[in-house]
């Protein structure tokens, strides 16, 4: 619509942006300032935005063993992971097929992260993270791979079927997810699967699913047929066809699909909750710092709510335009 | 695409849905038939519909029924309107457009958990919120029965209403440029462009926000896990919490069944609907 010419409707303007910008950043700026605070600074009786910083929370949160004893292990982990992520940015240089040096730079990566808690004397939250991990690419990934199968038949698909298909998963992606869960755990228990990442995963898939394969869809119709009949055409198959020309040029609603995967695997705190019980996931984790009266409890759940939060705001900032293109196609054609 | 190869490709997905989501509502059904704690589960006691009647007895259950539905009332026409009014802002500027959708982000994105302990800290004694209450309204804020509801809609609009913004600013930017243009030619007010060519163009991504909005907010479990510290004198239990509690802190797990298939049926209330107008759309389509 018309943009105001005015310059004090654009002021007006531009200070209610800057509050509101202030408004949902500031909470996670004040964890930030708690998370480097000793208790005394936390718990004083008015806000303190001055103070001496210090890294003893992280080190209470992460280590059982002294910060000074870490500090030569902590040097190698930050050297290891730096060189990783230069190795996988220079893959396309290096005289390997690509696909290798991403396998082994994974598979480094998985090494040091199970080896670490053996040399170091690592806190619980440490295996919070790595179970967290572990669940939330275990989700991505079969999420993902029958997701996209199934988005791009339903793309390709015109039949009653297809839409009965679509509808019925969009009922199921309303269920509140406690009617599921709840059978879930009862069979878990039952079976032995309780509290194992397994059981988490498929949970979380089942969730899921359904959001994956209509957005998944919405994507894939956008691709004009002619490109894989023409694949055909040469002789490959429909599978052949989807995996070596669908899928390449698919790569940018695959991403943004797996935020939304990422988000709500990582982020869920229910299913974790009730289907786990020393296996937690760093939500779980979390809420246990909120009752209590420990004057400590303050900076560690904000060293805590920092540790957890970072790096999936930093995927996200990083992804921001792929995250912003999902919730508009997917409301838009909604 | 023929049948067979239809079947291959989407055969996964559907029986992934069937076998964990209808299954385990099925089993949802069943098991709130029977009297389950956490002592004779592998020996669960046929009850019948007593489960049931319990439930619908149950004043507790009508307080959270009662207390979602005002939480609806309260979150989900301020998060739409919210959302309308900050995009609508963020339509008129083009600098740092980019930073005020980055900023808006992050409450949107962060873990439900971390993003409520950490909102209910700004107002908690000591925190900025609370201090600044203090210093500029003398109001010294306590967690009781009064604030912690409160603060619960606050935070679901905190995190909410980018969500109606980021949607509602993408709907904005696909409206009718033939409309806009012919309404300057004719002198229209900003005003009359919004009222009479955004606000109608707008109108099926109202719906649909109303609609995720409502299903979220009855679905809505997180916050109130962390704002209620599980502590019952706040007074702002929802259906999911309560249902939750039925099920692992009093260890019913039959009663806890019933009651999610009565939360199953409350949510098709608002579903069909919803599923009505999907279907049409779809069939349309193709």
């Amino acid at each position: 619509m018309t943009q105001t010419k005015s310059p004090m409707a654009r002021i007006i303007i531009y200070i209610v942006l800057a509050l509101f910008t202030i408004y949902n950043v500031l909470p996670f700026g004040w964890t930030i300032m708690n998370s480097v605070k000793l208790p005394k600074d936390a718990n004083a009786r008015t806000p303190r935005f001055v103070f001496s910083p210090t890294g003893e929370n992280y080190a209470d949160l992460w280590l059982n063993a002294s910060p000074e004893d870490f500090a030569p292990y902590g040097l190698a982990l930050i050297l290891i992971i730096f060189a990783l992520i230069v190795i996988g940015f220079s893959a396309p240089r290096i005289p390997a097929p690509n696909s290798l040096v991403y396998i082994g730079c994974i598979f480094a990566g998985v090494i040091v992260a199970i080896g670490l808690p053996r040399v170091v004397n690592t806190a619980e939250f440490y295996d919070y993270l790595i179970n967290s991990v572990i669940v939330t690419l275990g989700t991505l990934c079969v999420s993902l791979s029958i997701g996209a199968l199934a988005g791009y038949g339903l793309a390709r698909f015109r039949h009653v079927v297809s839409v009965y298909i679509l509808v019925i998963a969009l009922a199921f992606r309303s269920l509140p997810s406690l009617a599921l869960v709840l059978p879930f755990y009862y069979l878990g228990q039952l079976s032995g699967l309780y509290d194992t990442h397994i059981l988490l995963i498929f949970c979380l898939v089942a969730v899921n699913q359904p959001f994956t394969i209509w957005m998944l869809r919405s994507f894939f119709m956008e691709i004009p047929r002619e490109i894989e009949e023409a694949a055909m055409i040469d002789g490959a198959g429909r599978l052949r066809s989807f995996i070596s020309v669908i899928v390449p040029i698919m790569w940018p609603g695959i991403i943004t699909t797996g935020l939304f995967t990422l988000l709500l695997a990582y982020n869920d705190f229910l299913l974790a909750r009730i289907l786990t019980q020393i296996n937690w996931t760093l939500p779980i984790g979390i809420a246990q710092f909120t009752g209590g009266e420990d004057p400590g409890h303050v900076t560690l759940a904000a060293a805590a709510s920092v540790s957890t939060t970072l790096p999936i705001l930093v995927v996200i900032i990083f992804f921001q335009k792929y995250l912003i293109r999902g919730l508009a196609s997917g409301a838009v054609k909604g | 695409m023929n049948k067979g190869t239809f079947t291959f490709f989407v055969g996964p997905s559907v029986f992934i849905m069937l076998a964990l989501m209808t299954l385990p509502l099925l089993a949802s059904i069943v098991l709130g038939l029977h009297f389950i704690t956490f002592r004779n589960l592998d020996e669960p006691l046929w009850v019948g519909l007593r489960n049931y009647e319990e439930v619908l007895a149950d004043p507790e259950f009508w307080d959270s029924l009662e207390f979602t539905i005002l939480f609806i009332i309260a979150a989900v026409p301020l998060r739409i309107v919210l959302g309308l009014l900050f995009a609508l802002l963020l339509d008129q500027v083009t600098r740092f457009r980019g930073l005020f959708i980055a900023a808006a982000l992050v409450p949107f994105v962060m873990t439900p958990v971390v993003g409520t302990l950490i909102f209910r800290d700004m107002f908690d004694r000591g925190g900025p919120y609370w201090y600044w209450m203090q210093q500029l309204f003398d109001y010294r804020m306590f967690m009781n029965s009064t604030t912690v509801p409160i603060l619960i809609v606050f935070h679901s609009i905190w995190t909410a209403t980018p969500f109606a913004m980021i949607v509602l600013f993408a709907g904005l930017q696909t409206l009718p440029q033939e409309s806009l243009e012919a309404a300057r030619v004719d002198g229209a007010s900003w005003l009359r462009q919004l009222w009479h060519i955004a606000i109608p163009h707008l109108r099926s991504l109202f719906v649909f926000i109303a609609l995720i909005s409502i299903m979220d907010s009855y679905r809505v479990f997180d916050s109130v896990f962390v704002l209620t510290q599980q502590n019952p004198i706040y007074d702002a239990e929802t259906i999911m919490y309560y249902n939750f509690q039925v099920a692992m802190s009093f260890g019913r797990l039959g009663k806890a069944n019933a009651m999610s298939v009565l939360t199953v049926l409350g949510i098709f209330v608002v579903l069909i609907p919803f599923l009505v107008i999907t279907y049409r759309d779809q069939v349309e389509e193709s």
